[in-house]
């Protein structure tokens, strides 16, 4: 464990933007908090970089809880992408080189190579959101920190620019070998790139859930409905088709669905009396609407 | 806090702007003393730096101010820094270091120019005329400084670029100081004398004299230490501004 917030809880007023978050991550995950605008994401964020004090609970990272100043300097991050207007990608990582005290020969040019900026002479302010987006990740990367926090580091990005954040996010993990959380809206974007998964909504931490486990429970599956389950059970078996669940008398396959054919026709030649069957898929949406109990898309 | 200086020291003179605002200002200078140059006598080295110095704490100063203070707001760098687990006191601190380096290196650099300005024109300051000139380089070097230290409270207290500019602007052209001194006359108060412009005169005055009189340069000591005090407090009562 590298990070864990224990019941981390932060009122603005009335409004409680965190409400008793406790979260794990894991040495080598990319962590993807997933919420709507306006769920707690970057207040989470805030809490943990020390830009916002946390009304309640604690904040533990690499085993530290007490100087936690210390344990932050350990940590990359980028929470909007804040640099100065008149210096260009190299003199901005520069400038962060000598606050931070890195003196690494290279380590600018490696990381611009690696969020594609190498090369490009123009200042910032002359950057596409895409390009400010990158260069952020790259200022994020520069201590070689074991833990990366990137707050919606796609937000307003064209295709082509989520695209490329994506390959550049799984690049500087497998360069680098950090840990990353990673904020976003959109879903089915952290789906390509996340090991692991929390959802957050109204500042309240609904589910945390593996990659894994995620897409175990949205996979596409076929419902079939018979008249008596341990019969059409025993048809299926012997053809060595492996049944996911039982209830009551509707049977869910979540292996051979190309071939509901095969099914039915053996079903139905088995004596089997059949009474419905369809496809079902839970998209990454549903699983969400579904755990925040319905209300807008995200 | 020293990396932080560091850092701020290669961002300061790595912006373009900084050279091409004080060239203009060099040349300024210049084309100002070859109009000016039909009236230059041996005296006048000393009244036209009075004059012309007057000006430095609202254009050099406050080009500094911006430099040093609101340029971090408008790049939301003040974020970078706290993330990254800098105190926000060192942050405060290191800056107001910043700021006497850049304004110290200026005011000592300004009478050099002046001198040299007049010398193209055949007259060589005195020793006494430099030393006038520099004493009042200093007094106006220690109330650039004064009034940056001052603004810096609403730049940490509001983290706004625009009201830490005007709050620069509106001491550096001494409004501040003239409401502070009509309201203290109504209230039959007695504050003039601890005015920045009174305490660096005096300090000004006391360099001419060849005495050094302890009570002017604490009071300008508390002026930095007690605004420094009051930016990190407000800083750190202050969340930051995304």
């Amino acid at each position: 464990m590298i990070l864990q917030t224990h019941r981390l809880t932060k009122i603005y007023g009335e409004f409680h933007a965190l409400n008793a978050v406790s979260m794990t991550l894991q040495q080598g995950d990319i962590y993807g908090l997933i919420g709507r605008n306006g769920a707690g994401k970057t207040t989470f964020f805030k809490c943990v970089m020390g830009l916002a004090v946390p009304t309640g609970g604690t904040i533990e990272i690499n085993g530290e809880t007490a100087n936690l100043n210390a344990a932050r300097r350990q940590m990359g991050f980028m929470i909007t992408p804040s640099f100065f207007p008149y210096l260009n990608a190299k003199e901005n990582l520069e400038y962060l080189c000598r606050v931070k005290g890195i003196n690494e020969k290279g380590k600018v040019k490696w990381l611009l190579k690696i969020v594609g900026l190498a090369g490009v002479k123009k200042p910032f302010k002359a950057f596409s959101l895409g390009m400010k987006q990158r260069l952020g990740i790259a200022s994020a990367l520069l201590t070689s920190p074991p833990i990366v926090v990137l707050d919606e580091p796609i937000n307003g990005l064209d295709p082509q620019g989520i695209i490329d954040m994506r390959e550049v996010i799984k690049t500087a993990h497998t360069e680098t070998g950090a840990t990353f959380l990673i904020s976003s809206h959109l879903l089915a974007e952290l789906d390509l790139v996340a090991t692991r998964f929390g959802f957050i909504e109204q500042g309240v931490l609904l589910k945390e859930i593996s990659h894994r486990e995620l897409h175990e429970q949205t996979k596409k599956s076929l419902t079939i409905e018979v008249d008596y389950a341990p019969k059409a059970q025993a048809v299926l078996q012997s053809l060595g088709i492996e049944i996911a669940s039982v209830n009551n008398n509707r049977l869910t396959l979540n292996a051979h669905l190309d071939k509901s054919n095969e099914v039915v026709r053996a079903l139905i030649g088995g004596g089997v009396e059949l009474y419905d069957l369809h496809r079902q898929e839970t998209t990454l949406e549903d699983y969400f609407m579904r755990l925040i109990g319905g209300g807008e898309h995200v | 806090m020293f990396k932080l200086i560091r850092g701020e020291l290669y961002r300061v003179l790595h912006k373009k702007s900084l050279y091409v605002y004080f060239g203009v200002l060099a040349l300024g200078y210049v084309l100002l003393a070859i109009v000016r140059s039909g009236g230059f006598n041996d005296n006048s080295i000393v009244g036209d730096a009075s004059n012309l110095f007057y000006l430095t704490p609202a254009l050099v100063g406050g080009f500094l101010f911006s430099t040093i203070y609101t340029d971090d707001l408008n790049a939301k760098n003040l974020i970078t820094l706290v993330g990254y687990g800098l105190s926000k006191s060192k942050i405060v601190i290191a800056k107001i270091i910043l700021a006497a380096f850049f304004v110290t290196a200026f005011f000592g650099l300004l009478p050099l120019l002046h001198s040299a300005v007049y010398m193209g024109f055949g007259y060589t300051a005195t020793a006494a005329q430099l030393a006038a000139i520099y004493a009042l380089s200093v007094k106006y070097l220690l109330t650039t400084l004064a009034y940056i230290g001052i603004s810096s409270i609403v730049v940490y207290g509001s983290q706004r670029p625009t009201f830490s500019i005007v709050s620069y602007i509106l001491l550096s052209f001494s409004v501040i100081g003239n409401l502070l001194a009509m309201a203290a006359h109504t209230l039959n108060l007695n504050i003039s004398d601890h005015l920045i412009s009174v305490i660096t005169n005096q300090i000004m005055a006391d360099m001419l004299g060849g005495g050094a009189s302890i009570l002017p340069i604490m009071e300008y000591a508390a002026y930095i230490i007690v605004s420094s005090t009051l930016a990190i407090i407000a800083f750190n009562k202050k969340e930051m501004e995304f």
